[in-house]
């Protein structure tokens, strides 16, 4: 095959490069997509985390080749979204954010609890952030961010 | 560009792996850490044979490229596993992960294989030129070392369909998600008119593969669970001279006696 074609945050693209190059990598440094953080390369942290067909992965574990046909979202196509002003709000309305640099990962796995528990139980939240790793605020303040967009979205997810 | 291949069946696939040096991809988590750019990948994410899951008389069949969130979806799949699947990594790491690249990694610390083991599972590999089943401690050879020619792909990964009975899965790791396993314990028991008709105590990221001594769990094959519990000390005696632990992240001594103590919680947990 000799191009992979996706579509990232809602555009047709087109990618010829190494096909065992890492999306993570790609992302940042062909797309200049630099919300999408480096933390460990060994999918550890989550600070890469996107979305891939409605499911959040870590950028940093996928090799271009095998995202062929795939539909990707990073922050930055989802901060386009109600859905995003929401936690954004949230996340803010609780100072759930202190450096920063897990936040893109940690909202879109928000958005992927969310996505698929609308009202989700401390435990589910938990676990559903479970791979993004947070140094600053100790977890508690991220978790009362989510409890609170989903009910302040109440409808949108 | 650099060549790759992303077949969407099976046959395409076996005949690409069969004409071309590739690297075999399913979920990329384990292959992707090292991130080697100057492999061929076969990836095999979109090949439809290989991602779902299937039962026959036998087998509880898993696509090698299924992923581990769609293991635990499965209502086929027996809880031991969903347990032990449940503990791996964090969901965005669930959401790409696969058996069949967890297998094919060839690590004694897959969680995933170490399950096979205690459930006498078995593995289909196939090639162009055909399949064969291969029972899961005959496929690891030694560390790294695998039962698998350089046209074959794991393609699925069979659980006998039986009643396991009691279990016990116990993952120690330095952290509850995102871990890798410093000791790892699967255990089954079953009991048939009061008598244990089926045990297995295996032990994962110990040695160069996972630990599963068949004879010393003929000791207790037969017997009721007072009878058991009579020769007990000789039970954990006789694997506290079997275990002998390889020093790695941790300890040769803590892996020795982490082991025994999984061993003991085990035994009680299933009244013995």
């Amino acid at each position: 095959m000799n191009s992979i074609d996706f579509v990232l945050n809602g555009k047709e693209v087109k990618f010829t490069g190494n096909p065992a190059a890492r999306l993570l990598d790609v992302l940042r440094d062909d797309f200049r997509l630099t919300g999408v953080k480096c933390g460990c390369k060994e999918g550890e942290c989550g600070a890469c985390s996107v979305i891939i067909d409605g499911l959040l992965v870590n950028s940093c574990m996928v090799a271009m080749g095998s995202i062929n046909g795939s539909t990707i979202t990073t922050i930055e196509g989802y901060c386009e979204t109600a859905r995003y002003a929401v936690l954004d709000k949230a996340f803010a309305s609780v100072s759930a954010v202190q450096c920063g640099y897990c936040i893109p990962g940690m909202v879109l796995a928000a958005e992927c609890v969310l996505a698929k528990t609308p009202h989700p139980t401390e435990d589910e939240i938990r676990v559903g952030i479970s791979g993004n790793l947070c140094r600053c605020t100790g977890y508690n303040a991220i978790v009362n961010a989510i409890s609170i967009a989903a009910k302040e979205g109440n409808g949108l997810w | 560009m650099v060549e790759y291949y992303q077949p969407t069946s099976l046959q395409e696939a076996l005949k690409i792996r069969s004409e071309n040096k590739v690297t075999p991809y399913a979920g990329g988590t384990d292959l992707m850490i090292e991130a080697d750019e100057n492999l061929c990948y076969l990836f095999l994410n979109k090949v439809c044979e290989m991602r779902g899951i299937y039962e026959d008389a036998e087998y509880i069949r898993i696509g090698a490229a299924c992923t581990y969130e769609k293991i635990l979806q499965s209502e086929l799949v027996p809880q031991i596993l969903k347990d032990a699947v449940s503990q791996i990594a964090a969901p965005a790491i669930r959401n790409l992960g696969t058996m069949g690249g967890n297998i094919g990694n060839g690590s004694a610390k897959a969680d995933s294989a170490l399950v096979c083991f205690a459930l006498d599972a078995k593995l289909q590999l196939s090639s162009v030129s055909g399949s064969r089943l291969v029972d899961i401690d005959k496929f690891y050879l030694g560390r790294k070392k695998l039962d698998m020619a350089e046209n074959e792909l794991i393609t699925e990964i069979l659980i006998p369909k039986a009643d396991f009975g009691r279990y016990s899965y116990f993952k120690v790791g330095a952290r509850n998600a995102l871990a890798i396993s410093r000791v790892s314990f699967a255990g089954v028991l079953s009991l048939k008119d009061g008598r244990i008709s089926n045990i297995a105590c295996a032990f994962g990221a110990v040695a160069d593969t996972v630990l599963r001594f068949k004879d010393l769990e003929k000791m207790f094959l037969g017997k009721t669970l007072a009878e058991a519990s009579a020769i007990k000390q000789d039970f954990v005696s006789a694997y506290s001279q079997s275990i002998v632990p390889i020093r790695g992240r941790v300890s040769m001594e803590y892996r020795k006696a982490v082991c025994m103590n999984l061993l003991n919680e085990f035994l009680s947990q299933s009244d013995i």
